[in-house]
């Protein structure tokens, strides 16, 4: 079973703040879950996917590594909270990315799950900043709007001069994996279907994605339309809508984007 | 393009030159532009021989200025580009762009090498196993594979596919008559690509331990091993030519316009309990009832009239996990902790190669409660030893892959499988 890493002291004071201890008056005492159980993973990747989309930039775009340590507790009339403290790759190259520590509450009404989140860096801010601005240059730079489908190909790969398109739309679908994840529903992004850049006068960049995510554990595969406007260090600008069901026949569910039909045989 | 193409041959000198170098990775031809002048007059055709003498101009010249009249082809590096046509223009020479791009072209030109080279694969030496492949080529790879070693291979047919494809299986085998035996599948959900992508190379791989007499070679001298590659052909050709994350069969049942059963709750293992859809539209639809797919139907044949397979692996992407049973119930496995154990073996024998890390768990615990599932069927019939792969990754790319990962993971996932192989021949039931 794995054990906690030594944290630096920096994070022995956060660990404090994020680790409650129990009180005799706490509504529900933590329960330590094993870091490796798939609602800790699961709870650390939604806190990713919020962290991505906050952190407004692609150079500081993360992959989840390992949780250390996870903890659950019940808060009445609130709902599910999870206590996390697990490590973050760079999503381009793997490399290790710093360590982070969140809190993810799943809400008992139908709402997007709440979110803290704090990280360390293993590159520093500037370095984050170049790279998002060499992003930036590379989409401002083209001779035409730029446009793209199957991204990744299915083979896997992805072609160098889209690397940018694809960053936004894992910063961009970030937003909208976090928005519908719950406790019992989670989300990859499967493949960006197509892309199409809107030239604009001012500094923003532009453009319309259609996103495919890959629900768990439905299996289904969610299409997604989204709108995404950005400029290196400003927030995000994400519209979204998702399609009910991807393909061909079906749309049997009623027609919410949102959660999973209640049927016989149901997922969970 | 055509043209182009043709014309980029006449100078194939030039273009293995450039292929050779663009193999060697010391020079690209991003953003290089082949122009045509035709000087139609002495002073245009001065003009042009003058860019000759500018040497730091870097011209190539695939045609060079004779007379009025014929035609001048240069190849202008990208840098040198807004010089050239500047001066051809002041000098009001006309010329045409011949080729945009000529990276693009010289890429479009090695895909298509790649391309016939794929369709000619002489023997299973020269099988590229770091690419992904149509159904015909592993169906042809198959062929060459038991052509070249008739004492070791043999191709079963155990079925047809609701499209009517053929549900091939591999047997190793030594000899011996009915000798306990592994099964290993990949590809039941189609769209899981680097699964059939491993078990190809997983048949090369069994045939070179035996001929090397080393890895399998032990396993190979008092068991069979059976490897079916692609389980659900009619999917997996889907996969090619319509929708690349189709998971299912593509059978069509009455009372829906919906295609296809999830062919991994299609098991008779708590059939149509929680953990699989009534609704056919969704993609872990448990079918009308067990074993409607013949998919599914062909293999639970097989493992019956068989009556002597041992241990069974069955393969899917992604999440790197190592999986026993149940996925129907939380009720633990009679022999739970001993496939615990198994489990904890093999996930570090994977990743051993590369690092790559693996969780691993009764289904129910480890990913999701999951019925009809194959290894609860094939456990429940008395193979203990029964195990699912999902091989990587764990979400950068998912179900996509790069094709420059097959042949890692294929080597690591064949370090797990023969530590769960090695203990089935050292604990025969």
């Amino acid at each position: 079973m794995p054990g906690l890493r030594a944290s630096p002291p920096a994070f022995l004071l956060l660990l404090v703040l994020v680790f409650p201890r129990g009180s005799p008056a706490a509504p529900g005492a933590g329960q330590e879950l094993e870091p490796g159980s798939r609602s800790a993973v699961a709870a650390a990747r939604v806190a990713l996917h919020y962290g991505n989309f906050q952190a407004r930039s692609l150079g500081g775009l993360r992959a989840l590594g390992q949780v250390r340590k996870a903890t659950l507790k019940n808060i009445p009339e609130s709902g599910h909270k999870y206590y996390l403290q697990f490590s973050t790759e760079d999503y381009r190259t793997g490399e290790d990315a710093g360590n982070c520590l969140a809190t993810v509450l799943y809400p008992k009404k139908k709402s997007p799950p709440v979110v803290s989140i704090k990280c360390s860096h293993t590159k520093d801010k500037k370095e984050i900043q170049e790279e998002d601005n060499r992003f930036y240059q590379r989409i401002r730079h083209q001779s035409k709007p730029i446009t793209g489908n199957n991204i990744p190909d299915s083979y896997g790969n992805i072609e160098p001069a889209l690397e940018p398109v694809w960053a936004l739309a894992v910063a961009g679908s970030s937003s909208i994996m976090w928005e519908k994840s719950t406790e019992t529903l989670g989300y990859f992004l499967a493949q960006v279907k197509s892309v199409r850049q809107w030239v604009r006068k001012d500094d923003f960049t532009e453009f319309d994605y259609t996103v495919l995510l890959h629900e768990i554990p439905t299996q289904e595969i969610i299409s997604c339309h989204m709108r995404l406007t950005w400029l290196p260090g400003h927030p995000l600008k994400v519209k979204h809508f998702c399609a009910s069901n991807a393909d061909e026949g079906s749309g049997a569910e009623s027609g919410s984007a949102a959660g999973p039909s209640a049927e016989k045989g149901a997922k969970f | 393009m055509r043209d182009r193409l043709s014309l980029l041959t006449m100078r194939l000198p030039v273009l293995l030159a450039a292929l050779v170098a663009v193999a060697a990775c010391t020079e690209t031809f991003v953003g290089h532009q082949v122009l045509r002048v035709v000087p139609q007059s002495d002073e245009e055709l001065q003009k042009v021989q003058e860019l000759q003498d500018l040497e730091h101009l870097q011209l190539d010249f695939w045609l060079a200025p004779r007379r009025l009249g014929l035609p001048v082809d240069i190849r202008v590096p990208f840098p040198s580009l807004q010089a050239v046509k500047a001066h051809l223009e002041a000098g009001g020479v006309s010329y045409s762009i011949m080729i945009e791009d000529v990276q693009a072209l010289l890429d479009e030109e090695q895909t298509e090498m790649l391309r016939s080279s794929r369709q000619l694969p002489l023997s299973t030496e020269t099988f590229n196993y770091e690419a992904y492949h149509t159904i015909d080529e592993i169906y042809n790879f198959m062929d060459m594979l038991v052509a070249e070693n008739p004492n070791l291979v043999s191709k079963l047919e155990i079925g047809r596919s609701t499209e009517n494809r053929p549900l091939y299986v591999l047997k190793f085998s030594t000899g011996g008559t009915n000798r306990p035996a592994v099964w290993i599948d990949t590809g039941i959900h189609s769209r899981e690509w680097v699964t059939q992508a491993s078990g190809v190379w997983f048949a090369k791989k069994i045939v070179q331990d035996h001929a090397n007499n080393e890895g399998v070679a032990s396993i190979l001298e008092t068991m069979d091993i059976f490897l079916e590659i692609v389980t659900n052909p009619d999917g997996f050709a889907f996969t090619h030519t319509k929708n690349r994350l189709w998971r299912k069969t593509r059978s069509k049942h009455s009372g829906s316009i919906c295609v296809g059963v999830d062919p991994n709750r299609n098991w008779d293992a708590g059939f149509g309990e929680a953990g699989a859809s009534g609704n056919p539209c969704t993609e872990t639809y448990h079918g009308p009832y067990p074993n409607s797919e013949p998919e599914v139907k062909s293999i639970v044949d097989f493992v019956k009239s068989h009556g002597n397979i041992k241990a069974f692996v069955s393969i899917h992407s992604y999440s790197q996990l190592l999986l026993y049973p149940y996925g129907y119930t939380s009720a633990p496995a009679p022999d739970q902790q001993e496939l615990h154990e198994v489990s904890a073996k093999a996930v570090a024998a994977l990743s051993s190669l590369y690092g790559t890390k693996y969780k691993y768990g009764s289904i129910i615990t480890t990913i999701y409660r999951a019925s009809g599932g194959t290894i609860d069927w094939t456990y429940n019939q008395g193979i203990k030893y029964s195990f699912t792969f999902e091989l990587r990754d764990t979400g950068r790319y998912g179900f996509l892959l790069p094709a420059k990962q097959i042949v890692p993971t294929a080597q690591e996932t064949w370090l797990g499988l023969k530590v769960i192989m090695e203990h089935a021949r050292d604990n025969l039931y």
